[in-house]
């Protein structure tokens, strides 16, 4: 197996613009999980000129901003859009570098929060970290999440954003795979890394 | 359509100079912005975001140049200066400078002896006038009344209403100003001002709303008609935001709605 480096290098090496889904095998999905944050988080950005917006569907912006600074991630180009928070009635304590979104069923609200902070905070390598899919299939049908990802992936893709999209293996349905196929320029399957 | 125009494509659009609101998604939709010169009802229901985007309107406006009026109806002129400081865009010296003015239109009426209840017809032109006046002398290129519901309260009778709005779409049509009206309308009213003839008679109707989505109430904005322009008559959901209004397509996921 590869260090958890090498999904850094291999992000990196994507264009501006490219989607790419990370697989993470539920078998092993603490490290897989980890080995993703640091990817996106530390290997990929923020460095002195991105930012990363992440958008948290699945963990509360708190827990996934408390593992970000055990990888020594600063929150200076760091964004959270927390989808999940307020449906779970765990909003006592809001971040600053966090917005909240209602629900994760307001997707339309999550490409606007998007659009918002690429808009409010530009910068020359942006990336979105959409974590996760399937914490998005439990709470909206398929056909909407298709027509949301085309359309946010597609917008994201001409403003030369790059966007990782955390998959769960073995959780997704086969509409969910053929979507992702759609959408994807790349998978990367960190249970199937080295 | 020119040779080799394909419809709903850039060459489609006919000539004419136009106005952009400024909001980067509205100006794409309508084809790079209003007509110049056109009369466009901004129609919704309370907390919709009406005057947000008329406000947004006339200070990206008057940030270009043009002199910008908001003649309020009913809220206080001095309150809606206060909300401009949420929008990071906004500078004093737009206000300081005269680029952008605000009138209370009820002053206009004391100043005018309008006292009562239901306008006559010689007020109806003494106030159609009195606005002639102020967007000639002030060199307003954008103009926002806030609300002409408030303003047809007063004149009551449809014929009225009707003389009212056609003279007031002829004298802000010849002095080439961009204006637009709110309309205040209740949920489900099935139309887009207090007595439908307000509707027929403007240029163009954006309609502003609120949607259902499992339960989630979202906010949406639809471009209903627009004379000289081929726009969009998809639906957007819209957020209110401190760098203006934001715009995304409303998501159906294969939902088909019935006409």
């Amino acid at each position: 197996m590869a260090p958890d480096g090498d999904i850094g290098e291999r992000l990196r090496a994507l264009s501006g613009g490219s989607a790419v889904a990370l697989r993470l095998d539920p078998h092993e999905y603490a490290d897989h999980y980890f080995a993703a944050l640091a990817a996106t988080l530390r290997d990929l950005g923020p460095d002195s000129s991105s930012m990363t917006i992440y958008v948290s569907v699945t963990n509360p912006a708190s827990l996934v901003w408390s593992l970000a600074q055990a990888l020594d991630v600063t929150a200076d180009r760091l964004w959270f859009v927390d989808a999940i928070s307020h449906i779970m009635m765990n909003y006592r304590d809001p971040l600053p570098n966090a917005t909240y979104i209602e629900s994760p069923r307001m997707l339309e609200d999550m490409m606007l929060r998007v659009e918002y902070l690429l808009r409010k905070y530009p910068s020359p390598h942006p990336t979105v970290v959409i974590d996760s899919v399937n914490s998005l299939a439990i709470h909206n049908p398929p056909d909407l999440l298709s027509e949301f990802f085309h359309i946010l992936l597609n917008n994201l893709k001409s403003r030369q954003v790059l966007t990782a999209l955390l998959v769960v293996s073995d959780d997704t349905t086969s509409a969910l795979d053929q979507m992702l196929a759609l959408v994807v320029d790349e998978t990367i399957d960190l249970g199937r890394r080295g | 359509m020119a040779d080799g125009a394909l419809p709903g494509g850039p060459a489609s659009e006919p000539p004419g100079e136009r106005c952009p609101s400024g909001i980067e998604a509205l100006d794409n939709i309508l084809g790079g912005g209003f007509p110049r010169g056109h009369l466009v009802l901004v129609a919704g229901s309370v907390g919709t975001g009406k005057t947000t985007l008329t406000l947004e309107f006339l200070v990206r406006g008057a940030e270009r140049g043009e002199r910008s009026l908001f003649l309020s109806v009913t809220e206080a002129s001095s309150k809606l200066r206060q909300n401009l400081s949420t929008f990071e865009f906004f500078r004093p010296e737009l206000v300081s400078s005269g680029r952008l003015v605000f009138v209370d239109i009820p002053v206009v009426y004391e100043k005018l002896g309008l006292d009562h209840e239901e306008l006559t017809l010689e007020e109806i032109d003494l106030l159609i006038r009195a606005i002639q006046g102020l967007v000639t002398e002030l060199k307003i290129s954008r103009l926002v009344i806030d609300s002409l519901t408030s303003v047809c309260y007063r004149i009551r009778r449809e014929e009225r209403i009707r003389d009212f709005m056609l003279k007031l779409s002829q004298v802000l049509a010849d002095l080439n100003c961009t204006t637009l009206l709110v309309s205040e309308i209740g949920q489900a009213s099935g139309r887009f001002s207090l007595h439908g003839v307000e509707e027929a008679i403007v240029d163009g109707v954006i309609l502003l709303g609120n949607t259902r989505r499992q339960g989630d109430i979202i906010r949406v904005l639809q471009i209903i008609k627009m004379r000289g322009t081929s726009h969009s008559r998809a639906q957007y959901v819209v957020e209110l935001t401190p760098i203006g209004l934001l715009m995304a397509p409303h998501l159906k996921g294969g939902r088909q709605e019935g006409m």
